[in-house]
């Protein structure tokens, strides 16, 4: 990740924290205006932001560290999306959006970095699920699946909201840190959470691709599966 | 009062919601432009709270179209934002003398006591 590369994200990043720093204030304050208030909440709202920054930590170690120094580990791919699942739970509730999983098939294992993917998927989780209830979305679903596609297998997110396009996505990633909502159909934020994502999957050699899956709309990475593992 | 909540965040949109209700305003909350004009049509409101930066639109061509019509022309707006005032004093002037903006306030610093004090009186606040 070049350096400037790396402050317009973290420019996009400081944008997006302010939402769950604004949540957490206002919350605490309706407290004191005498009003009962889900201290779980508050605690998701902070793991949330915290997981965030560690994300972008990550993806920007993975970039400096270079592609040689990538630990690569067999990864089951519904794992992953398991794993991604449960950390995105807490808050999916809090905005009213219904978790999926769609991990049928038996894909064998993949050779990446699981901690750099997991990490990914969860980022972007967590911008889609902020972004679902002020799209034109009908069902308030993410679905987190897995399937095989002629380039790979294809690990994403999904929703059916018409608006994440190859173009969105594009146009996205050229305004980052330079405008306040590069993905201005799909987020009322900076978005960070879908250029951390993007950010890691390039440090791991990877690409945040649009896709799409069961007739609905999705942002996902693709993996190659590796023959000799799956004799392991 | 009748008040229209354009807030993209549910979270968030929800933690203004309760504050302005405990305060006795009657509150709809729409997460996106298009909710709020149908909002507007069904609950006849009294005043709009508005966020600038929504999904899909910015809130400027929101005030356009919601001022288009002639019901909703004088009714009074407060903008509740993420975007700093510096950077749109340029726009200040448009969006108090031609679409109407009561007040403005910067959502990082504005306070949930700061906003029910600025729904009660509708003094405006200038950026």
């Amino acid at each position: 990740m070049a350096h400037v590369e790396s402050q317009q994200l973290l420019l996009g990043l400081a944008e997006q924290l302010k939402l769950p720093l604004l949540q957490i204030a206002r919350r605490a304050e309706l407290s004191s205006l005498g009003q009962e208030v889900d201290l779980g909440a508050i605690q998701s709202t902070a793991d949330a932001a915290l997981r965030l920054i560690d994300s972008y930590v990550l993806g920007v170690r993975l970039a400096e560290s270079g592609q040689e120094s990538l630990v690569l580990e067999p990864v089951a791919v519904s794992s992953v999306l398991y794993d991604t699942a449960q950390q995105l739970d807490s808050v999916a509730k809090f905005y009213g959006v219904h978790l999926e999983l769609s991990i049928g098939g038996k894909y064998g294992p993949v050779l990446t970095n699981r901690q750099g993917l997991q990490a990914a998927l969860t980022s972007l989780g967590m911008a889609l699920i902020e972004a679902l209830p002020a799209l034109d979305s009908k069902h308030l679903t993410l679905q987190l699946g897995a399937h095989r596609s002629r380039y790979g297998i294809v690990a994403g997110l999904y929703s059916d909201t018409q608006t994440l396009t190859k173009e969105t996505l594009r146009r996205g990633n050229a305004l980052v840190g330079k405008s306040r909502q590069p993905l201005v159909g799909v987020s009322h934020s900076s978005g960070a959470g879908v250029f951390v994502a993007d950010a890691i999957l390039q440090a791991m050699n990877l690409r945040l691709q649009t896709t799409r899956h069961n007739r609905l709309y999705g942002l996902g990475a693709v993996l190659q599966s590796n023959n000799q593992l799956q004799l392991v | 009062m009748k008040i229209i909540l354009l807030e993209p965040d549910k979270v968030l949109a929800d933690t203004y919601r309760q504050a302005l209700m405990q305060a006795g305003h009657k509150v709809v909350m729409c997460a996106s432009a298009q909710a709020a004009i149908f909002a507007a049509d069904e609950l006849k409101p009294d005043l709009v709270i508005m966020e600038l930066q929504l999904t899909g639109h910015s809130g400027i061509e929101f005030l356009y179209e919601f001022r288009s019509y002639d019901d909703w022309a004088t009714l009074p707006v407060l903008v509740l934002t993420n975007v700093p005032a510096g950077e749109f004093t340029g726009s200040w002037d448009l969006l108090r003398d031609q679409l109407g903006v009561s007040g403005y306030h910067y959502k990082p610093i504005t306070t949930l006591r700061t906003l029910l004090r600025s729904v009660n009186t509708l003094a405006p606040v200038h950026p």
